[in-house]
């Protein structure tokens, strides 16, 4: 806010005392004071002359002409008129999303319900198995047998066929096999003493009896 | 505040008091004595003589509703007046401030009464007040045209005081320097102020 040379500090006084003097809202002494003043500054003069021209055309009624009865009469049936907030979750649009919403979730649920159930049918046992579940339990009467490196397969099939054994897992990473008994009717018992004294077997211990 | 404006106010709190037991005598006389103010706030926005009509119902309908819930933090003209401004700016945005009467239906509905100085202050005055912001004629109307101080005009306007000081210095010196010209005189100043 700049301020010509020739304004005074009386001169920015008057301009900010002007509105609330012609609103009558000023104090006796701001009034007297601002009187005063005009009496000696044709500027701040010739500046409310103005200002009291504007006051004057601002009090002028409205040039448009609105009708205070009608307009009051339409207010008045508004208020008669069911509120529109609450008519609107019954809009027509409304209705359409929310049926249209629930569809879609009563189809989800559905889909799921098939898929849940499919899968539970499939079941069976998963290919893998976790660390926290428990091994297989052992074939009864099975046997852990390490065989020589340099034993040939035709010994080893020979061995077993004889000992009236199969291979049920192996070989593991050490090379051991884990044999149990083709019928209830051989022994293990026997199996095993006949494995620990065959050649060409290093090792035979029951799985059982494995800490 | 003097003392007319205290027992106006007094009277205005009755009517809303009323107003929220469902009195529609009250909102009628409300409604009666504030008509002709916000018509002539609303003519500041626009000149359209529907859209003002909608505008003066809409804040007695919101009057209407929120009357039990005024709280008196404020006189019930600058709160009526707020609502006024606020349904105006939705009503402007909506509708659009320009006229949709042309200049022939204009004079017709120039009051007869009008005087002829009326008519020419009334002229001067809307030329000037087209040079400003929409809420710099807001200011000058609720300061110059209503009556109501800074404080009042910034709870209507919902904005701080220094802005509305700001908004009416910057009206009255654009006004300052555009009203003698229009009223044929050469403007003497051309400063920006005193």
């Amino acid at each position: 806010m700049t301020f010509p040379m020739d304004s005074g500090k009386d001169c920015v006084r008057a301009w900010e005392t002007m509105p609330w003097f012609l609103q009558d809202n000023a104090t006796q002494e701001q009034g007297a004071w601002l009187e005063d003043h005009l009496a000696q500054c044709e500027s701040c003069r010739a500046e409310f002359a103005q200002q009291s021209r504007l006051r004057l055309a601002l009090s002028l009624p409205s040039d448009v002409p609105v009708d205070a009865d009608v307009g009051l009469g339409c207010l008045l049936a508004r208020l008669d008129m069911p509120d529109p907030q609450e008519l609107r979750p019954r809009s027509r649009s409304g209705n359409w999303l929310s049926r249209a919403l629930v569809a879609a979730v009563l189809v989800q649920a559905l889909g799921l319900g098939v898929l849940g159930v499919k899968l539970w049918s499939v079941g069976g046992t998963p290919s893998y198995r976790t660390l926290s579940q428990e091994t297989l339990p052992a074939a009864p009467g099975a046997i852990r047998v390490v065989p020589d490196a340099n034993m040939t397969l035709a010994d080893w099939n020979a061995l077993l066929h004889a000992l009236r054994l199969q291979v049920v897992s192996g070989p593991n990473d050490v090379g051991a096999y884990t044999v149990a008994p083709v019928s209830s009717a051989s022994t293990a018992q026997h199996a095993l003493q006949q494995l620990r004294t065959t050649r060409g077997i290093r090792l035979a211990e029951p799985v059982a009896a494995t800490p | 505040m003097n003392d007319d404006d205290i027992d106006s106010d007094a009277t205005d709190r009755m009517l809303l008091q009323r107003m929220a037991a469902d009195d529609r005598v009250a909102l009628g006389i409300l409604y009666r004595s504030y008509h002709g103010r916000l018509c002539r706030f609303l003519t500041r926005l626009t000149r359209r003589a529907d859209v003002i009509e909608e505008v003066i119902n809409d804040c007695f309908w919101i009057a209407w509703q929120k009357a039990g819930s005024f709280h008196g933090d404020s006189r019930v003209s600058t709160w009526l007046m707020g609502i006024a401004y606020r349904c105006g700016l939705k009503a402007l945005r909506q509708h659009g401030d320009e006229p949709v009467e042309d200049d022939a239906r204009q004079e017709e509905r120039t009051p007869a009464h009008d005087l002829d100085e009326d008519r020419e202050l009334r002229d001067w005055l809307g030329k000037g007040l087209e040079r400003l912001s929409v809420d710099q004629r807001v200011v000058i109307e609720l300061v110059y045209g209503v009556g109501h101080s800074l404080d009042d005009v910034a709870v209507i306007m919902q904005c701080p005081v220094g802005t509305v000081k700001a908004r009416l210095f910057h009206a009255r010196v654009k006004l300052r320097n555009v009203l003698p010209a229009l009223a044929g005189e050469s403007p003497k100043r051309t400063g920006n102020a005193p």
